[in-house]
């Protein structure tokens, strides 16, 4: 395996310009604009080989679409380096272009008014897939997806759902080495979620293509990446397999007690955080390392009719992550 | 280039999925002229020539300016690459290999073949009507010349619009603003509701400078005999040194721009 996508401290700073708020301030802002810097991508570093199925999260505005909108070519970062497949994506050389994709779930590429099966006619000429490879393609997907009775329906007339898994196979008609997916399950119901993430989990192993994804669902991300690269205000918190971020960042254990008798509120304080009450049932947060201890002072002093030592849900680690707080 | 072919193909199904809107716009295309039309001749009933122009010259130029408008300012992109710019869609086209402005120009001549045809329809019909007497160029190499250069005025709008597009790149709340000074100036300056020469000489000849009169005027006064051969030839040549400066301004400008270009959203 070699990396086919390496990415040296890469910035990306935008000017915005700030509006007081009101007709006044539009006024003002006519005549004076206040600009500041946005820090999207603030010196990232990673590498990733061929085949592998990456993950990025963060909140809004993190910068993950923005790091992807470099890797593809369509932003100039501010400074940094970065190589995908051995090219310099904003070069937007047609031979790299051609072995990549970029999907993003909240704009289309499929002609709004003719039938799906249009676009994928263009994008076959587009990119220049032979008749008998665009064929067999074409095929696959259109079984992988199950939409052979509404190829021939207008765009506009598709459920969500149904448009989605269109623009995916108008983006891999052309077979590529790479797939960029920002939010591909973004407004879709649990069902169509879960039908994208076996979809695109498929992709990979059949085809050993490099996906990219970002999503604020953690669902997508627990299912699909092995490994996570957790973005925020710009920079790389963490990098590597979805287990280590447990290892490395949960530093509390949570014991979910059932009571046998009342026990009152105010007396679980001292054991640790209590996070959820409502009897009989308790979740009670205590640092790692004296989770035992907390544990037998709990069926020593209280009236315990069932106790759990557990580990804490990723979504709340990565919560806690984002916000800087401790729960502990 | 196949691609281009297939996205002159779909832009043809696509203008029939608008049929309504395209039959309306065709309409007001027909009463513009129409208007136009009984100007002029209301004007010509109490005089046989204006600012030297028989009666039936000025009306070969009214009804050319059906043909030539349709042809040169059918331009679909106007109406979709300032939106395209500012809400991002541009992004689909920037990550594959295609052109957009390539793109954008092979929808426009889709829609300008479409609009001929229904032009000359039309203008059959209002042939028929009112039978006009319509003064043409005797000379087959000057009305060849006329159509060619028709051929270079929609290049030359094309280029001047998506130049006027381009402040979207900087300014993406702005797209119309430039484009309605433009189209105003087109609409008196190019010629398309009187002939230019009616203007004094010495606009006339400031006008040749800008990018204008080469839009819908030289055209038509090559077609109706207004000027002498040695005159189109020149006009032709010009016309192209205009295509040529205006294209390599506007390659500079959206280099400029997309390098600029957020790509919108964070």
């Amino acid at each position: 395996m070699s990396s086919i996508i390496s990415v040296s401290k890469l910035k990306k700073y935008y000017k915005v310009h700030q509006k007081e708020p009101g007709l006044g301030g539009s006024i003002r802002s006519l005549f004076k604009r206040k600009y500041y810097d946005v820090k999207a991508v603030d010196g990232v570093s990673f590498t990733i080989e061929e085949g592998e199925l990456i993950g990025f999260i963060g909140p809004n505005g993190a910068g993950k679409t923005t790091t992807l909108k470099v890797l593809s070519g369509l932003l100039y970062p501010t400074s940094g380096e970065v190589s995908v497949l051995g090219y310099t994506p904003w070069d937007r050389k047609p031979a790299f272009q051609k072995q990549f994709s970029l999907v993003m779930g909240q704009k289309n590429q499929l002609w709004w008014d003719l039938p799906a099966i249009e676009s994928f006619i263009l994008n076959k000429e587009i990119y220049e897939v032979p008749n008998e490879q665009y064929k067999k393609t074409l095929d696959e997907l259109v079984e992988l997806l199950e939409v052979q009775d509404v190829l021939k329906v207008q765009v506009r007339k598709l459920s969500l759902g149904q448009r989605m898994k269109m623009e995916l196979i108008a983006a891999l008609i052309h077979s590529p080495k790479i797939l960029f997916l920002d939010e591909p399950t973004i407004g879709l119901d649990v069902v169509m979620q879960k039908k994208m993430r076996d979809f695109i989990k498929e992709y990979n192993k059949r085809y050993n293509a490099t996906v990219i994804l970002t999503s604020h669902y953690m669902d997508d991300v627990k299912e699909l990446c092995k490994r996570i690269i957790i973005i925020d205000k710009g920079k790389i918190l963490f990098d590597g397999a979805l287990d280590e971020i447990i290892k490395k960042f949960a530093n509390h254990k949570l014991l979910t007690v059932v009571f046998s008798k009342k026990v009152d509120k105010e007396d679980l304080n001292d054991i640790g955080v209590v996070k959820e009450f409502e009897f009989p049932k308790a979740i009670i947060s205590v640092k790692r390392a004296s989770a035992s201890l907390a544990a037998s002072e709990l069926l020593q002093n209280f009236p315990v009719a069932d106790l759990n030592i557990e580990e804490p849900q990723i979504e709340d680690i990565i919560r806690e992550v984002f916000t800087g707080r401790d729960l502990a | 280039m196949k691609k281009y072919w297939i996205v002159f193909q779909q832009s043809f199904q696509n203008e029939f999925v608008y049929r309504l809107n395209f039959i309306l716009w065709r309409f007001r295309n027909v009463l513009r002229i129409l208007m136009t039309y009984f100007l002029w001749h209301s004007v010509f009933s109490s005089n046989s020539n204006v600012f030297g122009y028989s009666k039936e010259q000025m009306m070969a130029y009214v009804f050319l300016v059906l043909l030539v408008t349709s042809f040169v300012m059918s331009a679909p992109s106007n109406d979709n690459v300032g939106g395209e710019i500012s809400n991002g869609t541009l992004n689909n086209f920037l990550v594959k290999p295609i052109s957009y402005l390539s793109y954008w120009l092979t929808r426009d001549w889709a829609s300008k073949l479409l609009n001929m045809l229904f032009a000359v329809f039309e203008f059959s019909l209002l042939w028929f009507l009112f039978k006009p007497q319509i003064y043409f160029s005797q000379s087959p190499t000057q009305l060849l010349l006329g159509i060619f250069l028709t051929i270079i005025s929609a290049l030359i709008y094309f280029v001047i619009t998506k130049l006027a597009i381009s402040v979207a790149f900087w300014t993406p709340e702005n797209t119309w603003g430039f484009m309605f000074i433009i189209l105003v100036f087109m609409d008196v300056l190019a010629g398309s509701i009187f002939p230019l020469d009616l203007l004094p000489k010495s606009v006339m000849t400031f006008l040749q400078f800008t990018p204008f009169p080469y839009m819908i005027y030289y055209p038509i006064a090559i077609l109706v005999g207004r000027v002498d051969l040695i005159t189109a030839l020149k006009i032709l040549l010009q016309s192209m040194a205009m295509l040529g400066f205006w294209y390599y301004v506007v390659m500079k400008v959206w280099k400029k721009g997309l390098k600029n270009y957020a790509a919108v959203g964070i």
